[in-house]
């Protein structure tokens, strides 16, 4: 993997995050999600910002569905993760994996 | 039941014209939800810390993959309305300093009241993104005469009233091609 794609922590989240809501992952369920399970609440400027890199290193793809009244009559993003973003998740996981194997937490002091 | 109407105005400014609809769409939604679980002002206080929230991100990315083309040609355009808005600029000067030399406060009202109908007039001729556009424009006209004063250039060295004129320029487009924006989306 080169240097410029690694995931950063957010970027991370999202991504994981558009892969638990599969087919119900755009703007305001990503958002709603990362608040639940993290405790974290994103303002969605900071969530469509980081969907766009995503996008742009080809980790995640989207589309454009159809306008809702519950929206005020305006549509929505659709994401899914994509094949590179699965990579990503796996290779983001094995390094953690990797750099925790050895290391005792119950331990360590700060 | 409607978000707050300045909130909902500053999402349309800030918001990159591809994403827009997204951005408002899903604050409307969670606005909704808000409203229908804990009442209007927790779902305006909540739209309002959201957008606010937002600001920095939101103009820090564009979906826009404009060609090379189409980035020419709205350089050009605002190559163009830049050239206009100086020559409308001078004109004024020229008739008012024939009437007589009025108040500071007056000469930059009238100034900036010009580049704030300039900045509209850019951002109606390039449709997409008006607000960064004329940003950048504004920031081009001013540092034309910045690099030259920096770089000790004699013929560059004006009062301190001149570049206050001067850097207003920024805001007074960026207003007119705000209030276009809004105009357009909301």
């Amino acid at each position: 993997m080169a240097k410029g794609e690694y995931l950063g922590e957010f970027e991370h989240i999202v991504l994981l995050t558009v892969l638990r809501l599969g087919e119900g992952a755009y703007g305001a369920t990503i958002r709603a999600e990362i608040e639940h399970v993290t405790g974290r609440s994103p303002a969605i400027g900071a969530v469509h910002a980081t969907l766009e890199r995503l996008e742009r290193k080809r980790l995640v793809s989207s589309w454009i569905g159809e306008p809702t009244a519950e929206r005020g009559g305006k549509a929505k993003r659709h994401f899914k993760v994509e094949a590179d973003g699965i990579s990503a998740l796996k290779h983001a996981r094995n390094t953690l994996e990797r750099l925790h194997s050895g290391v005792s937490l119950r331990d360590a002091t700060a | 039941m409607k978000p707050p109407a300045l909130a909902q105005a500053l999402v349309a400014v800030i918001a990159p014209a591809s994403d827009y609809e997204i951005v408002a769409g899903d604050l409307h939604e969670e606005y909704l939800r808000i409203a229908s679980l804990r009442g209007t002002k927790a779902a305006n206080r909540r739209y309002w810390a959201q957008t606010l929230r937002s600001i920095p991100s939101l103009l820090s990315y564009s979906r826009s993959n404009a060609s090379a083309p189409r980035r020419v040609g709205v350089a050009l355009i605002a190559l163009a309305v830049l050239l206009a808005m100086l020559a409308i600029d001078t004109a004024v000067q020229t008739v008012f300093e024939g009437v007589g030399q009025g108040p500071h406060w007056l000469w930059f009202g009238l100034h900036w009241m010009i580049a704030v109908v300039f900045g509209a007039i850019l951002a109606l001729l390039v449709r997409t993104d008006g607000l960064r556009v004329a940003f950048w424009t504004a920031l081009f006209l001013v540092l034309c005469f910045v690099i030259p004063a920096v770089a000790g250039h004699p013929g560059s060295q004006a009062p301190l009233v001149a570049w206050i004129l001067l850097w207003g320029v920024i805001p007074a487009m960026c207003s007119g091609a705000a209030i276009y924006q809004i105009a357009r989306r909301t």
